[in-house]
């Protein structure tokens, strides 16, 4: 028995061994030249889909280069940046300037936005398209709003068969990007969700306290639950919206329209708005909340930016170089490979990038 | 000294070493916390994370009570479930079956518990939440069914996939432990003429050590269990006796909070005191263990 036993394991191996051997012989074939490079990044999980994709077209051009991306929370990807165990970091909200001062301590930080991004309201309710407008929605995420069938909501649904039946409110239990645009939105559309709620990556929800708010942890935690409890509500990015599925309600923009969230009505709130993005050697002084609640017609109200953060130099050249290949091609070539959810930066942000990006180098 | 003796001491001091060190990095990163706030952390439950630090605010008392609550709910469960598969495996089994009905425990034990998490999530919180609505519904004067929640996702639900996690781990030892009392026992008591029931009663009275060792190892991997409760805990400050609210335990708020702590300027160091404060509990947990197996073996 103890004999056939370590047959299997010799041969499995074995087989473990020549495949090795095999994969090193075609590799060597491929790079000839150099040997690969490798570039970590860690940060927002919001665009991770994304820059995943992005990583493995790359690729295909560029085998030399090796790039991993950790998706664990801006607020982890901007610790690592500071603790140099990554080359580049992405994080939602931009950078504050406390943040940027200690960077400086470091070398000289760079930041830009490189994906455009929506929060959408997302129901588990027998309704196809559910209308609301901030001050609604605000109400319902501080618990003021009891019932499906509540005036405020039957107002903006005419028609609708909206059941007697309790909210369920389900937000974020860890500390998110996504949570911080959503409430960023809600505050500037609710003066008193701003007085008793605030904005940030975590806030205190009221609606907890009335037995009816929970929390699930990350944007999978929350669909999960939102998919298993019926009459409930809750807010993700709108990529995870679409990959799973859910119903997204339409919001009454500024101007009083019902949008829903996808690359058109994103689009349109970028090109509504006074985008100032500052240079990325002066990336902290960027407004994070210039996208959100925008005029136009078409406008969706919930729309921000996710941003990165690099250094001007790194120690090697060869890590300068292949980082600057890298968001050069994310900036030029990247629009072309966009996951289902997300929309490129606009022109003039994507060349501003560029030049940033063109003068990274290496010691 | 021998030299042997010599030859050992580093492998001693790299097993204190480890756990000392460990202890000095909770203890040393938890110092802010408690010069801000002093015990408050562990007295009070509130969880206010702003970026001005001023306004910062934590207190895990949620999470201790959670942590508590739903490893007893497990502690409670794993017991008898263990015990009676236990005199069922020894007892009862034909010898050449035996491996068949202890094999399946040992996969168990060696699963992932990520996988667990997804199986509660999708399987048991929506199962529970139907046996959940119907407690509520007709018994919520009764304090433990008072929470109404739609959800599934509650200190039960963790408690039941706790118990279900550690079962291999308490089963294991008290079936070993039944398994290697000498059968001249046995043979004595049956030539009394007890019944099997009676016989199994004054057996299990030998291996009380051993069901102790079993309550507290449930114990101890329920507290510190991570992934798949954070899954199903349902993650919020709550201090309810209800069995139905969502909670938070420790090692879940850890999982929560740490990916973002750094934004904060006090929440890193809340949650090392956090972690300290599981410490706690398993040497507490521990030290009352050995209290009572001396007591058994001096009586």
């Amino acid at each position: 028995m103890k004999g056939q036993v370590a047959m299997v394991i010799a041969v499995a191996l074995a087989c473990l061994f020549l495949g090795c051997m095999a994969q090193e012989s075609g590799e060597s074939k491929v790079g000839e030249v150099q040997k690969p490079v490798k570039i970590y990044g860690s940060g927002a999980s919001f665009p991770a889909p994304q820059i995943e994709n992005w990583i493995y077209e790359f690729s295909k051009a560029n085998p030399n280069i090796l790039i991993e991306y950790a998706s664990k929370g801006s607020g982890a990807g901007i610790n690592d940046f500071k603790q140099n165990l990554v080359h580049f970091a992405c994080t939602d909200p931009p950078a504050k300037e406390s943040e940027w001062r200690e960077f400086q301590k470091l070398g000289n930080p760079i930041q830009f936005p490189f994906i455009v991004g929506a929060v959408v309201v997302v129901y588990n309710l027998p309704v196809e398209d559910l209308k609301l407008d901030g001050a609604t929605i605000a109400r319902i995420f501080m618990g003021e709003i009891e019932y499906w069938d509540d005036e405020a909501i039957r107002s903006l649904n005419p028609g609708a068969n909206l059941p007697h039946e309790k909210i369920i409110v389900i937000h974020r239990s860890d500390s998110s990007g996504t949570t911080e645009i959503f409430t960023n939105y809600l505050s500037i559309v609710s003066e008193e969700f701003k007085k008793k709620v605030g904005a940030g990556k975590l806030v205190e929800w009221p609606v907890d306290k009335l037995g009816r708010g929970f929390g699930g942890k990350g944007n999978e935690g929350v669909s999960a639950m939102l998919k298993q409890t019926p009459y409930s509500i809750a807010y993700v990015e709108l990529a995870y919206a679409i990959h799973e599925k859910l119903r997204t309600a339409s919001i009454r923009n500024a101007d009083g329209y019902f949008v829903r969230a996808n690359a058109e009505t994103i689009a349109s709130a970028m090109a509504a708005s006074s985008s100032f993005v500052p240079d990325p050697r002066e990336g902290y002084r960027e407004d994070p909340k210039m996208f959100l609640n925008a005029k136009g017609k078409d406008s969706y109200p919930i729309v921000a930016f996710s941003h990165v953060l690099l250094w001007e130099s790194y120690p090697t050249k060869e890590e300068a170089e292949a980082i600057k290949k890298f968001w050069k091609w994310v900036l030029t070539e990247g629009e072309k490979h966009l996951v289902e959810g997300y929309v490129a930066v606009p022109d003039e942000i994507a060349k501003l990038s560029l030049k940033a990006v063109e003068n990274i180098r290496g010691d | 000294m021998d030299k042997f003796k010599i030859f050992l001491i580093p492998f001693i001091s790299v097993v204190f070493g480890i756990l000392v060190l460990m202890l000095a990095v909770f203890a040393i990163n938890s110092i802010p916390i408690f010069q801000r706030e002093g015990l408050a952390i562990y007295t009070e439950n509130v969880w206010i994370a702003s970026e001005t630090p001023e306004e910062e605010r934590y207190g895990i008392l949620a999470a201790i009570y959670g942590t508590l609550y739903t490893s007893l709910i497990a502690v409670l469960i794993v017991l008898p479930i263990s015990i009676g598969f236990s005199i069922f495996v020894v007892d009862f089994v034909p010898e050449r079956l035996k491996e068949a009905f202890i094999i399946p425990t040992d996969i168990m034990a060696g699963m992932p518990t990520i996988l667990f998490g997804i199986w509660g999530i999708f399987l048991l919180a929506p199962f529970l939440s139907g046996i959940a609505d119907f407690l509520y519904n007709t018994c919520s004067f009764i304090p433990l069914f008072s929470y109404y929640n739609p959800t599934g996702f509650s200190y039960l639900t963790a408690g039941v996939l706790l118990a279900i996690m550690v079962l291999p781990f308490a089963s294991s030892l008290i079936r070993e432990a039944y398994r290697a009392i000498p059968v001249v026992y046995r043979e004595a008591a049956y030539s009394l003429g007890l019944t099997r029931f009676e016989v199994a009663k004054i057996l299990l009275g030998y291996i009380k050590p051993a069901i102790l060792a079993a309550t507290l190892l449930a114990f101890g991997r329920a507290v510190g269990e991570t992934v798949a409760v954070s899954l199903v805990i349902g993650n919020a400050f709550n201090i309810n006796p209800s069995l139905f609210a969502p909670g938070y335990t420790i090692s879940s708020l850890i999982a929560n909070q740490f990916g973002n702590a750094f934004v904060y300027e006090y929440m890193p160091s809340a949650l090392f005191s956090a972690g300290l404060a599981l410490f706690a509990i398993g040497l507490v947990v521990n030290i009352v263990g050995l209290l009572v197996l001396r007591r058994w073996t001096y009586a």
